[in-house]
Formats: C-alpha cells, structure tokens, sequence
C-alpha cells in the first residue's frame, strides 16, 4: 500500500471527507468533513475519486508533503503558491506525480482561506462511524482525530483505473472568494415572530458582519450586534431570550449565544440550549469554508426552500462537469 | 395555545388533541428539520412523546431521512431533499404523527444501567483547582477547590451528604445526547430531587473522563477529556470507548442512549480508580438491565411526592435568591 508522507503539517491539515459524519446526530457525533465541499469534491471528480474518499483539507497551507508511488492529484481551493519537485503546481487541475515527489504548500494570502489535496485513491484512514473525517475536538477519524503533523505516514487507497486518463484535466471557471460574502440562508428554525422581530430578522440580512479572529472549523464568531427579541426573556431555559430548552442544532445554523452570533461549523455541537435564528443552506455552506476569519465580511441573503434546492442543484451539475 | 407565526421559518403545525401535544415544523435550512412538541416548558412528558415518535419513524426506514437528533421538547430531522421532497418528508412526519396516539408513550423502552460514583473526587477538584488558577479565581462556584459547596448553597442544602443522597436517590433520565460524542443529559425522574445550578462563566478548559455535573436542571457525565460548564459533583466510569477495550463498548462505543436510565450507587474513589482500570482491561462487567420505562406508575409517584417536591423546589429557589451567579 502506498503512503503519503507529511514532511511538514502546514497551520492546520486535516483528513476530511465528504459530506462527513452521518447518522449519529443522536449520539451527539458532528458531522464534520470538508469545511469547503465544494473545492473538495471538484478535487475528488478531477483525480477520478469516488465521491466518498478522503483527502486533506489544508487550512491557509504550509504543508509538505513527500509521495512513495505514482499517483495523480488535484490542488483545488484558495489559491497557495505550490509547488511540486520546485515546479509551479496548476490548481484545479488533474497533475501527475511519482514516487519521491515532494510537493510543497507556502502561506495562501487568500481570497479564501483552505485548500483541498485530493489524490486518486484517497486517504485510506479506518473510518469511523462510517467516515474518515477528522473532529478534532472529539479525536475522531482522520489520523488519531488531529491534524497532521511532521512524520505521519497516510495509507493511500489503490489508485482508480480511470485516474491517470484524467491528467491535464481542469476545472473552470473556478469559483472567486470575495472579502465580502454574500450566503444563502433559511430563516429559521427560531425566528419571527416567535423569537425575533421582523426587524431582527430584517438587520440580520442588512449588512456585512466581519467574522471574528476567534473563528475555527466549530463555530464562526459574527461581530456584535443587539437584536430586539420578541420575548422579554427565555422563561424556564435562562433570563436571556436567546436561552431555550435544548435542541438540535442544524450545521450552518447562525446561533445566537446571548447577544453574539455564532454560525455552526462542521465541528460545531449537535446540540445546545440557544436559538438557531436562519440557517445556512448546503448550497451555500461550502463558503464559510474560505471565509478568512478577522478580515473578510459576510452578509446574509434570505431564500426560499425552492432557491436553496435550485442552488444545491446548481452546485452538483458543476461538480458533474469536472468528473 | 395560539398559533405559531406564520412566517419564513413555518413549516407546518398540528393542534393540540385528544392528550396529544402541539407540534409545531419549523425549517432549519434545507437539510433539517425542526420538530417542536408543546409549550416551552420542562416536561419529561414532552421528551417521552419526542422519543416514542423519533422510534416509529426510525422503523418507518424511509429513504432520505438521514438520521435524527431528538432534544428534550424537539427532534431534529436530518434529510437528503434529492431523495425525500421536504413536503412529502412533511407528510409523512404527520402521519407519523397520527400514529401514534396519546398514551402510545405510556410504556418506553429502556435500560436502567448500573454507575458507580465516587463523591468529591480528587480529579473534579484538580479541574476546579486549575480553573480558579487559570481561569477565574473570584468564581463564586470555584471557591476551596470544589464546586459541591456551591451546589450545596444554591439548592439550600444543609450538607454534602445532603446532596449525595439526592443523587442517589433517583433515577436520571437521559433525555437527548449532544454537545459532545456520547454525552448524555439527565433529568432525575424523582421530582423531589430536582437539583438546579447554573452553569461556569467562563467555561472550564479541562474536564475529567467519567467526571458528573450539573448545569441547569441537568446532570452529565464527561465522555472524554473536555472543556465544560457543569458543577462538578463526582466521577463515574468511562462512558465512551471507540477502541472498544470492554465488552460494553464492543457493539457500540457509546454507552448511554436517549430513553436511558442510570442509578447511581457510591463508591470510594480508590475502588472507583480500581473499577476504571479494570473497565480498560476488559475484566469490569457494566451492570445494565433491560427494564422498560412504565410512565403511568411514574406519573403516580410524582403525583404521590408531589407536596414534598413543591416544598424542595420552595426552599431551592429560596436559596437560590440569596446565592450570587457564576
């Protein structure tokens, strides 16, 4: 069996899968996977991946790496300088290597914030709960559930048939990562009038929000801002009426903890006693994993179940394209 | 009971009838849903409809519901919208709905399963230790390297042993798992021991594996090694094995379901230390017991203990006046 070698682990590399951790939200398992999925499985289409295999997920960069066996792989993402035995590696595209290819990531001064490493026959990590993706926070999957780290080895899975007919294959027009984010949301599940006022609801679509520094794969720290609530307090849950009995909570919600928002990541908790005021649709969800915490904006823009749908649907006909 | 606003988030709604619960649908995204049961109120009543209903429609196997996450009044349905249409995932959540009527929940699945506890253990302390240290010293409910004195005033108990007996003296509903891989949250069945404190402010950065607090009305056991807010009160077993180093771990390495009961029984902690390593090596044996859950003889007791429960709960909120928050 092949390996890949981590020469270097980067800010933060992991093992991430798509769409993640499924089928135990009532166990309290996060779903976790690539932050970014839509850069991530664009890399796995490209280098002739199934859709399930697993590949890393490269926050701002810094990663080396070292190849044992001819392969073929895919950089997609935010744009990092890379380069592979010294020569610019093209992004997006399908590439070439061979065994004792090292392939270096420098620092991505973004738009953007991860890169996807997909290389054909995946990162062959045992999957636990029925995915390979790494929670750090729960040490679940990937290797050990941590990010990578100087002298790890991955086992790589044997290289699909169709892969190598696939170099030179490329991805456009690649999507583009503003500063500032325009993302898809439901309003809901607590919103107006129950929970908010219409004017809450209204402030919250009105402007940009800059993400906080103290951002990460749980949770996207919003900016403070004071919404009026519609309740004076949250009655038997807490003084505060963001405070509920405790619920679920839908990955991409935007949660209110008190007065801050917060926008559940991958990582985030299943569960928790604050209400969830809109949430981002998977159509859009891909973003916040190239939002740059401390410097870029996001503002929300309201749609309907039939647009959100429209724009999943959107999202998978391009992926289908670079298959 | 009026009806829920009818606005972006609305996605449908059942009346309250014949003894059942409204329910209100409420969209969150375009991948889950909502599923909303009475008012906002404490009531395990609700979690026991919420748990009954999630179990009918988890045997319904219909494609497209991905898995579910039931909370203490709600259920949160995780779907694929390419595989069910959302109205007709709607659909069949109503009948589901329809299906079960009131009193379905009247006898629940369940296991009662068997923890040992050790008291005012030495690790919960060394993680209130390191918080007033690190973390915030003037913390009312950090104070001496325990949070048990806190609990203690906040509840008007005259003392430890106080506390520890009410622990022991009920069992602890787990009415949903979250925050955390395996992390139950219990609710004592025995209204009389309704014990309540609020949570850190700030968060702890390190809890124990096995370590018990309490957080609002709730008691919770650490999985894993974690940052938490619940005062600390005492240390059990491990509750969660991915290596699956003993038996109870094999099949799943998740120990404590929604609808699960544990009854606590003290310990030393030098023989809870002992009882930990041998879970590791395969020699402890997790006593737990099928025993399904017979919901009127609960509504009896609670009705029978109830001028004693209304009297506990008097004189905890009493207390709780005069005790400053975290």
């Amino acid at each position: 069996m092949s390996e890949l070698e981590i020469l270097e682990g980067g800010a933060q590399t992991t093992v991430q899968d798509y769409p993640g951790r499924l089928g135990r939200l009532a166990d309290g398992v996060s779903m976790a996977g690539a932050m970014d999925h839509f850069a991530f499985r664009v890399g796995n289409a490209l280098v002739g991946n199934p859709a399930s295999a697993a590949g890393l997920e490269v926050a701002i960069g810094g990663l080396r790496v070292r190849f044992d066996a001819d392969g073929v792989i895919a950089l997609c993402g935010t744009p990092v300088p890379a380069k592979l035995n010294g020569e610019a590696l093209p992004a997006w595209e399908a590439v070439p290597v061979a065994a004792g290819d090292e392939l270096r990531l420098r620092m991505s001064k973004g738009p953007g914030m991860r890169a996807y490493l997909a290389i054909a026959g995946g990162v062959d990590v045992p999957a636990i709960f029925g995915s390979r993706a790494t929670h750090t926070l729960a040490g679940l999957g990937g290797l050990e559930g941590r990010a990578l780290r100087k002298g790890d080895r991955l086992p790589l899975g044997p290289v699909p048939g169709g892969s190598r007919d696939r170099i030179g294959r490329s991805f456009g027009p690649v999507p583009e990562y503003p500063r500032e984010w325009e993302i898809e949301v439901m309003i809901g599940p607590q919103a107006d009038p129950d929970f908010l006022t219409a004017a809450d609801v209204e402030l919250l679509c009105s402007r940009p929000w800059l993400v906080d520094a103290n951002s990460n794969r749980s949770g996207l720290r919003l900016e403070p801002f004071q919404l009026e609530w519609a309740r004076s307090g949250g009655g038997i849950a807490g003084g505060h009426p963001s405070n509920i009995l405790d619920d679920g909570y839908p990955t991409g919600g935007i949660n209110m903890n008190g007065d801050t928002a917060v926008i559940l990541g991958p990582d985030g908790p299943t569960s928790g006693g604050f209400v969830v005021v809109a949430t981002i649709v998977h159509g859009a969800i891909w973003k916040l994993g190239q939002v740059r915490p401390g410097a870029d904006r996001v503002a929300f823009r309201a749609v309907g179940l039939e647009e959100a749908l429209e724009l999943d649907r959107g999202l998978d006909a391009r992926i289908a394209q670079a298959a | 009971m009026t009806t829920p606003g009818r606005t972006a988030a609305f996605a449908g709604h059942r009346e309250a009838a014949d003894g059942r619960p409204e329910v209100v649908f409420r969209y969150a995204g375009d991948r889950f849903l909502l599923v909303e049961y009475g008012p906002m109120e404490f009531d395990l009543q609700l979690n026991f409809r919420v748990l009954t209903v999630n179990r009918r429609l988890l045997e319904r196997g219909l494609d497209g519901i991905v898995d579910t996450g039931p909370g203490l009044r709600s259920n949160l349905v995780r779907y694929d919208p390419s595989r069910i249409d959302p109205s007709r995932l709607i659909a069949e959540l109503n009948d589901v709905e329809d299906s079960v009527p009131a009193g379905a929940e009247l006898e629940l699945p369940s296991r009662v399963i068997h923890l040992p506890i050790a008291f005012d253990d030495s690790r919960s302390r060394e993680a209130v230790e390191r918080y007033a240290r690190s973390v915030r010293a003037d913390a009312p409910n950090a104070q001496d390297g325990t949070n048990i004195d806190y609990v203690l005033a906040y509840n008007g108990l005259p003392d430890r042993q106080a506390l520890y007996d009410e622990v022991l003296a009920t069992e602890w509903w787990n009415a949903f798992t979250g925050f955390f891989p395996g992390l139950p949250f219990m609710y004592p069945l025995d209204p009389r021991y309704a014990l309540f404190a609020p949570k850190y402010n700030p968060t702890r950065t390190w809890t124990a594996e096995g370590a018990v607090g309490l957080g609002g009305p709730c008691v919770a056991i650490y999985p894993v090694e974690s940052p938490g807010g619940y005062q600390l009160f005492g240390r059990t077993l491990p509750i969660y094995d991915l290596a699956g180093r003993n038996a109870a771990f094999r099949e799943d390495p998740i120990l404590i379901k929604p609808g699960d009961r544990v009854r606590f029984h003290r310990v030393e902690e030098d023989e809870l230390e002992r009882s930990f390593a041998d879970v590791r090596e395969d020699r402890y044996e997790y006593r737990i017991e099928e025993d399904p859950f017979d919901v009127e003889r609960w509504l009896e007791h609670c009705e029978a203990v109830r001028e004693e429960a209304d009297a506990n709960r008097a004189r905890r909120e009493a207390a709780a006046e005069g005790t400053p928050v975290p």
